[in-house]
């Protein structure tokens, strides 16, 4: 038995290496991924390009918009002379947010009434959410300045301390201190990395092993394998193997440039990490083979691994969180090995915790993948139709 | 001429011949868009709310009381644990039980009422969502709390400084989306999406599965011109984005209630000249692959490209020069840019003729390519 699941490993590492342009492809395409997130992706947007129309021109306006840019969210890229201006920045997508003062602002300020308005383009997600949010808390916080130097100049006892002028924080009654537990700087690859790990590997595994069975299908080589001694089971195992060697040494180029170029900090248990990736990467590799006999050629092979891949994505937890979903979604998620494996990564790599509170996810991993390890051996036919 | 045309039609009806016979793909390529719709609108909640907090109270007075019931009536969070402090909210974000935590110090009240109070909000950031979202709403309903208080204590000083509302307010507007809707994001950009990965990977295939079930000596021996071949794998495909685009829109607009701002036929004709792009990208990727997997690997690399850097999740303006010169390669960029603005802002051509043009420049180059490169692997 063993000589024969050998026999077909050996065929498969042949074929696997000769195809050069494949495997360079396959290889590589994780590192692009990897320097894509690592250099181009920039999650929280700030430097949004802004257009301004100050109808007063006072001190007061100037604070304002001064107040906007220097938190580093909104650059000014242009003064415009009226609101209709301001709109057609942003349909021509030259801006992407608008500030809008109005006239006698420094008057304004002082009665207390004064209001500005904020235009941003809702056509794009993250740019109108970061411009909404920041809009939202700077505004908020300069207006909690103009209203404490208003109540310090009619002699209101805030107790500002005289040596320490600095904030407005230190005046309020209460100050709430925000704490971002794994990932202080909010750095998009410790976001990233964990999750990428487990998008990667099962795409490849789920790949390359529909694509090796359908092969020899539409080649017709399988005739030539049914007449063999070898088994169904072994000749799975036999595919199997590159498959996982591939997706395994991926997986460590994939965090080695993470961990020491990109400094993301692996926080856990490196070979806990190692050992349950391994177990994560039979699960792909019996979806693989399941989609594999449910296709008849590699274009429909192709096609179920896009929206096997799609709605893992999607469902797995890896961009959006998953207690957002709707009950029955949730559900489906746990259809993909994907769904236990993030919040292993996760836990290992940016949160540094141990088995101690991962059990459940590890437990329910190990059941799918003996789940469907076991119905792939027996969808898995080698058939002749 | 004549006989040319005769060729051609010939080549399509065996390229619509073929396409049609594998009912299994066609099926799969039909209904993969609608799935990836719903999938997006019912489990992706873009703006995160009611995040899952745990709470160590460890005052239990009014003042806490107040600035929890502040957390949670925003919407932004919900109370799903309480615990004894820092230590066991910190052990609960471990474990994934809650995303966020707040922590109140003892003796909150006489805190508040000194002036020196501290709270202690903290978010999980192994999940960017839940801390974009998180962080900036935290931000926002300790600071409202915090005038709250302190408007309150001014009024029993006794002092008339008009604290119930600050001097200056700011009114956001969110243009084309007032109500930050996922789908009005999501439906524009990925029915091009969608349409790019089915152009694309429909043609990918077609030339390289030629060439590996041995078929392409067939052709190559008829009087078929390069050119004459590409424009009639093209055809047949053609059709199947198109009812695909068609879907998904209609979808978007009569189910999703997504307004469509702009001219739909000005969408539908540029639609049309983004398909021939993706389409030509395709057989050019069919050309080089010696093999279907090939093909397939490419296309993988493609998509994920058109993920990270078109503009269809992540923002282009951020991204380095050289990022957005390689995010210039592709159709998408310039398709969603299109679709943003005539979908979604209702803008004519007058705004994205720029992109227009420079999709059917694309389009243009990418059957030239692809015929150029397949001629000479005549070999």
């Amino acid at each position: 038995m063993l000589r024969r699941i050998w026999a077909v490993m050996q065929k498969e590492f042949i074929q696997t290496l000769r195809d050069r342009r494949t495997l360079v492809i396959l290889i590589s395409m994780p590192m692009i991924q990897l320097l894509l997130f690592g250099y181009a992706i920039n999650m929280s947007v700030d430097h949004i390009p802004t257009v301004v129309f100050d109808r007063s021109l006072d001190t007061a306006s100037h604070a304002y918009v001064d107040a906007m840019v220097a938190s580093g969210s909104f650059d000014v890229t242009d003064y415009v002379s009226s609101q209709a201006q301001v709109i057609e920045a942003i349909d021509a997508g030259r801006a992407q947010a608008g500030i809008i003062v109005p006239p006698d602002f420094a008057a304004q300020v002082e009665h207390g009434t004064a209001q500005v308005l904020m235009l941003v383009d809702g056509s794009d997600f993250f740019t109108s959410l970061s411009a909404y949010n920041a809009a939202e808390v700077i505004a908020q916080v300069h207006a909690t300045e103009v209203l404490m130097s208003k109540a310090e100049r009619s002699g209101l006892p805030l107790g500002r301390d005289p040596g320490q002028g600095s904030g407005q924080q230190n005046l309020l009654p209460l100050d709430t201190r925000l704490r971002i537990l794994y990932n202080p700087n909010l750095d998009d690859l410790w976001f990233v990395i964990p999750g990428m790990l487990a998008m990667l590997i099962q795409v490849q595994t789920i790949a390359l092993t529909a694509a090796a069975v359908v092969r020899e299908r539409e080649r017709g080589n399988i005739e030539q394998i049914l007449v063999t001694p070898i088994r169904s089971g072994e000749f799975m195992l036999g595919k199997m193997v590159p498959t996982a060697l591939i997706a395994i040494v991926n997986l460590l180029t994939v965090l080695g440039v993470g961990v020491y170029w990109f400094d993301v900090p692996f926080q856990g248990n490196f070979w806990l990490f190692l050992w349950l990736s391994l177990l994560y990467v039979l699960s792909g590799l019996g979806l693989g083979l399941l989609v594999s006999t449910v296709s008849q050629n590699q274009k429909q092979a192709h096609q179920l691994v896009a929206v096997t891949t799609l709605v893992g994505l999607m469902l797995g937890g890896f961009i959006f969180p998953r207690y957002t979903m709707p009950p029955i979604l949730r559900v489906a998620g746990n259809l993909f090995p994907l769904t236990y494996f993030i919040p292993i990564s996760r836990g290992i790599i940016t949160k540094g915790v141990g088995i101690e509170l991962l059990w459940e996810q590890v437990a329910a991993l190990f059941v799918y993948v003996v789940a469907v390890l076991l119905f792939a051996a027996r969808a898995f036919k080698p058939r002749l139709d | 001429m004549g006989k040319r045309l005769k060729r051609l039609v010939a080549v399509i009806k065996k390229e619509m011949i073929q396409v049609l016979r594998d009912r299994r793909t066609l099926a799969i390529v039909l209904i993969t868009p609608l799935l990836e719709l719903f999938l997006f609108s019912y489990a992706v909640d873009m703006t995160v709310d009611h995040i899952p907090m745990a709470v160590a109270d460890m005052s239990l007075d009014n003042e806490s009381r107040a600035l929890i019931k502040a957390l949670t009536a925003s919407g932004y969070f919900d109370i799903t644990l309480s615990v004894r402090d820092e230590e066991q909210v910190v052990r609960a974000i471990d474990e994934g039980r809650v995303q966020a935590g707040v922590v109140i110090p003892p003796d909150f009240a006489q805190q508040v009422e000194r002036g020196d109070a501290q709270a202690l909000i903290l978010l999980d950031g192994s999940d960017s969502f839940t801390v974009q979202s998180g962080y900036s709403a935290a931000m926002a309903i300790a600071q409202a709390e915090a005038i709250d208080l302190l408007a309150q204590q001014v009024g029993r000083l006794g002092i008339s400084v008009s604290l119930d509302s600050l001097p200056v307010t700011t009114a956001t507007h969110v243009l084309y989306n007032p109500a930050l809707d996922d789908m009005v994001f999501i439906v524009p950009a990925l029915a091009v999406l969608i349409l790019q990965v089915l152009s694309v990977n429909l043609t990918a295939m077609a030339v390289a599965r030629e060439r590996e079930l041995g078929t392409i000596e067939g052709l190559l021996i008829t009087p078929i011109r390069p050119t004459e071949l590409m424009l009639s794998k093209m055809t047949p495909n053609l059709f199947v984005s198109a009812v695909g685009l068609a879907s998904i829109t209609l979808l978007g607009i009569y189910w999703f209630d997504v307004p469509f701002q702009g001219d739909p036929w000005l969408f539908a004709w540029v639609s049309l000249l983004f398909i021939i792009s993706g389409l030509g990208l395709g057989l050019l990727i069919s050309t080089v692959s010696h093999t279907q997997h090939q093909a397939q690997q490419i296309t993988v690399l493609l998509f994920l490209l058109n993920l990270l850097l078109t503009g269809f999740i992540y923002p282009r303006a951020p991204m380095p020069p050289v990022v957005q010169a390689i995010g210039n390669l592709i159709p998408l960029t310039y398709a969603i840019r299109i679709t943003r603005g005539i979908f979604t802002k209702g803008v004519g051509l007058s705004f994205v003729w720029t992109d227009v043009l420079a999709l059917a420049f694309y389009g243009g180059m990418m059957i030239i390519a692809a015929s150029v490169t397949f001629k000479k692997r005549l070999d």
